[in-house]
């Protein structure tokens, strides 16, 4: 116990820590805040209606296979896969010119060393008259360069996603001179804007989505990405 | 997909070499690896049409001039009289069978065929099953090779509930169960369409009379069954992934011909039952509305000039899509062609503004409240949602494992848990936070969904000299955030796999419930993210040692400090004062120092924490005036 004295010791008060996955989520949702992205919420259980057949995934699709989509209650439900069905709700609720972020968990039926069941994801559409895919090129840039440096390189190649034609996946060069990837992009599917009431001959739409824990294991230098979710405290209290 | 670079060349007029090739298919979008003179492709989904040497150089045409060449059977073939019906055309809309006899076996392959195997390092199985192996490689097909001999009776296809044993070609017994498409004859299962044929009509190495099947599937007809068998297969992967429907007689032709390269066929007769022409895909050619997709500007002749390298027909104003090209619907993929052609990386970014409108309140609350508990000490974690534990929880289908079959309800055993694992790992003050959605399901069915807040807390207070060596209980947590002693309830440690005794004291609050608890939350403060290289953790267990000095002059309990929190040992992790008293009636002042050390490699021995100790009093010593008593080297 202390007395009154002059000098004390520091009380070395420690403050804790908010989750850096949380912390990294908030860190991309901000960037797209202050590019006019508006931050929406949505469920997590979704309904194969929301999270696959709106976005074009058809049945067809290896994503919608039992051994790739947590299905519930005898397939009433699908924990959803991506952040996308959030983005088809802001579609049916709203008339564009939109644009929508949205952040939060999903999940995946894998469990390995790289693979997790439950990640995070943030997503973003910008619906207008004349969107285009130079635009969209335009924008990955800004967001690419306000998580990294300016002087990153990045490159575009293309990918496939059913809600997304044309679709990209974007890599950046690590300081190693390897490619990684860390997001896909693409000009909206017009069947989805058409499933979400959207005349897709007058607006068109981009599209994109990062992975939360990829942009944190790059911030970090994480190597291992089960490191987020252990809940160990000489891991957690590292993020302040 | 493994592509040997001497059989592609073979389909151009060029000669390019295989990094050229490379780096044209990364353009296109096929991520690609160079392994000695093989091209280890990986195709997206809704490319099955370059699955093969033909389909791939298809979509290569648009930078070399490209060359079929295959040769295919040309002469007249003589009908084919069977015994088939068709029960589910909706299924297979078009199917053709080719009968062949030959004199011998070959004892022998030509180059093209033996190279196959080969290069590939595959293994042979018998004469027409090589061929068929070999004609998928090349032109993207299935077909399966019967033994007519073993053959006795109609052959139906039939998809419907079927429920009864099956036997491999490759000897693997499986019970079919639930809807399938399959082959049957004699009122056997003969083939499981689109995966793997039976063993009892299976080809063998004298196998001379064959019954080949050629086929075009659904690819909705055949999806997941490899997967709930387990028998995947070249021939599964690229039905779900779809074949052209109209290129059965092609390849049929094509397998007379390699047949007849190596052996006299001295029977030879085809037919065909086509319930469905494919459907003839037009898309209006409109360069503007392309330009306005991608862009960039796009030239008429281009335009035209690229499609109709890669297989598309324009006539007049319309653009005929290949049979081949399922993923190719509207504008919108004929502009990813164009994109993929003038290459992504050459379309010039163009910038644009976004009017900004105000955001959502409820996740600004979210965010604050973490803010808020972090700055008290806590620390937030995220767990996984699934448990063994059904209290009216969402059943999942199909669980990772029987230990995750359900979602969980409450926070509460997570947090415990995670409360466990740190204990273990020698914490003695923990105090964890976590916000999530939890679900349930309520009478009716239906899933109810809430946002909880949880907290855990147990051991000491805080590390430092004021709360070490307080507790932290129910008291704590009501008087830091103002909430009622009543939302306090402690857990008991019965049960959990702990020695220690240490009370644990948890929150669950419902998160729209917080408002009034939280009320000045608009004034947190909420620290910038500091991207700082994170420090690998250990997994061996740390030691903890406590240094207690006796001195006399003030001045030196900030050289104490100075130099026992900034020490730098190679397992020294952490510091703090746990320990002060100042009895200025005696002129002495006692000040305890507890130290943690842990090694990434291994666990530390008494010796090695000693010798760091060591190092440690002997430079606080030579501040003078200190002393350790009782401590002797």
């Amino acid at each position: 116990m202390s007395e009154d004295t002059g000098i004390y010791p520091k009380l070395n008060f420690e403050f804790g820590t908010v989750h850096p996955i949380n912390q990294t989520k908030k860190y991309i949702l901000d960037i797209l805040s202050s590019i006019g992205f508006n931050n929406i919420s949505g469920p997590e259980i979704e309904t194969e209606e929301y999270n696959f057949d709106m976005l074009n995934i058809k049945k067809t699709h290896p994503a919608r296979q039992m051994h790739d989509t947590f299905y519930a209650e005898d397939k009433k439900y699908v924990l959803r896969t991506h952040t996308s069905p959030v983005q088809i709700r802001a579609m049916l609720n709203n008339k564009p010119p939109m644009s929508f972020a949205s952040g939060g968990k999903v999940f995946r039926k894998d469990d390995d060393a790289t693979h997790l069941p439950m990640f995070h994801q943030v997503e973003g559409i910008h619906i207008d008259e004349n969107v285009n895919f130079a635009q969209l090129k335009s924008l990955i840039f800004q967001i690419i360069y306000e998580i990294f440096n300016d002087d990153i390189e990045v490159r575009f190649r293309p990918s496939y996603f059913p809600f997304t034609e044309p679709s990209a996946e974007v890599d950046i060069l690590s300081k190693e001179g390897k490619w990684l990837e860390i997001l896909g992009c693409g000009i909206i599917n017009p069947v989805v804007l058409e499933n979400c009431n959207i005349d897709s001959k007058k607006y068109s739409g981009l599209a994109f989505g990062l992975g939360v824990e990829r942009i944190a294991m790059l911030k970090y230098e994480v190597v291992d990405i089960r490191d987020f979710y252990k809940s160990n405290l000489d891991f957690l209290k590292q993020f302040k | 997909m493994k592509i040997a670079y001497s059989n592609l060349i073979n389909f151009f007029e060029e000669h390019p070499t295989i990094e050229e090739i490379s780096n044209h298919l990364f353009q296109l979008g096929h991520e690609n690896e160079i392994v000695g003179d093989i091209l280890d492709i990986e195709f997206t989904p809704n490319r099955g049409d370059c699955l093969s040497l033909l389909g791939l150089a298809r979509d290569l045409g648009v930078f070399y001039n490209v060359i079929e060449p295959q040769n295919y059977y040309e002469d007249y073939i003589a009908p084919l009289d069977i015994n088939f019906k068709n029960h589910s055309p909706e299924d297979c809309p078009n199917i053709s069978f080719l009968r062949i006899e030959v004199d011998e076996i070959p004892k022998k392959y030509k180059s093209y065929l033996e190279d196959y195997f080969s290069v590939f390092k595959l293994n042979k199985n018998n004469f027409f099953t090589d061929i068929s192996n070999y004609i998928a490689y090349e032109m993207g097909q299935p077909t399966h090779c019967y033994d007519i001999s073993n053959i006795n009776g109609d052959i139906e296809f039939i998809s419907d509930d079927i429920n009864e044993d099956f036997e491999t070609l490759l000897d693997k017994k499986i019970t079919l169960s639930g809807k399938n498409c399959i082959f049957r004859s004699n009122n056997e299962v003969i083939n499981l369409a689109g995966i793997m044929g039976g063993k009892s009509t299976a080809c063998k190495k004298n196998t001379t009379n064959v019954l080949i099947e050629c086929a075009y599937f659904k690819p909705e007809s055949i999806i997941g069954k490899a997967q709930k068998y387990n028998l995947h297969s070249d021939a599964s992967y690229k039905f779900e992934r779809g074949v052209d429907p109209s290129m059965q007689e092609q390849v049929l032709r094509r397998f007379i011909k390699i047949v007849s390269d190596h052996t006299n066929i001295k029977v030879v007769e085809y037919t065909n039952f086509l319930s469905k022409e494919p459907p003839l895909k037009k898309i209006k050619f409109d360069s503007q509305k392309i330009q306005n997709i991608i862009g960039t500007q796009v030239q008429d002749k281009i335009y035209r000039d690229s499609l109709t390298k890669i297989g598309f027909e324009i006539k007049e104003n319309e653009i005929i899509v290949p049979t081949f090209r399922h993923d190719v619907v509207h504008q919108n993929d004929l502009s990813e062609e164009m994109a993929r052609i003038i290459g992504y990386d050459n379309i010039k970014p163009v910038s644009f503004k976004i009017n900004k409108i105000k955001s959502s309140k409820n996740i600004d609350k979210e965010n604050l409240l973490r803010y808020f508990f972090a700055s008290k000490g806590f620390n937030e974690v995220i767990n996984m949602p699934f448990t063994s534990r059904n209290i009216s929880s969402l059943r999942i289908d199909n669980p990772l494992d029987s230990n995750r079959g359900f979602l969980r309800t409450t926070l509460e055993q997570s947090l415990i848990e995670n409360l466990l694992y740190n204990e273990k790992r020698q914490k003695e003050s923990i105090k964890l936070f976590e916000i999530s959605d939890i679900y349930s399901i309520n009478k009716d069915g239906r899933v109810e969904v809430d946002k909880y807040l949880g907290v855990v807390v147990s051991g000491r207070v805080g590390n430092n000299y004021k709360e070490f060596s307080l507790k932290l209980d129910s008291q704590y947590l009501v008087e830091l955030f103002k909430i009622d002693k009543s939302e306090v309830f402690e857990v008991s440690r019965d049960g959990l796999d702990t020695k220690i005794k240490n009370k644990i004291f948890m929150v669950l609050l419902k998160f729209n419930e917080l408002n009034e608890k939280f009320d000045k939350l608009e004034n947190q403060e909420i620290q910038k993210i500091n991207f700082k290289k994170y420090d690998q953790i250990s997994d061996f267990p740390s030691s903890t040692r406590d240094l207690s000095f006796v001195l006399s002059d003030e001045i030196k309990i900030k050289k104490l400090e100075d130099i026992i929190l900034n020490f730098k040992t190679d397992n020294l992790i952490s510091a703090f004062v746990f320990d002060f008293y100042n009895n200025k009636k005696n002129n002495q002042i006692k000040i305890g120092f507890r130290l943690t050390f842990n090694s990434k490699n291994k666990t530390l021995t008494v010796d090695d924490v000693d010798s760091e100790i060591d190092y440690i009093v002997k430079s606080c010593m030579e501040i003078g005036g200190v002393e350790i008593p009782g401590y002797t080297k």
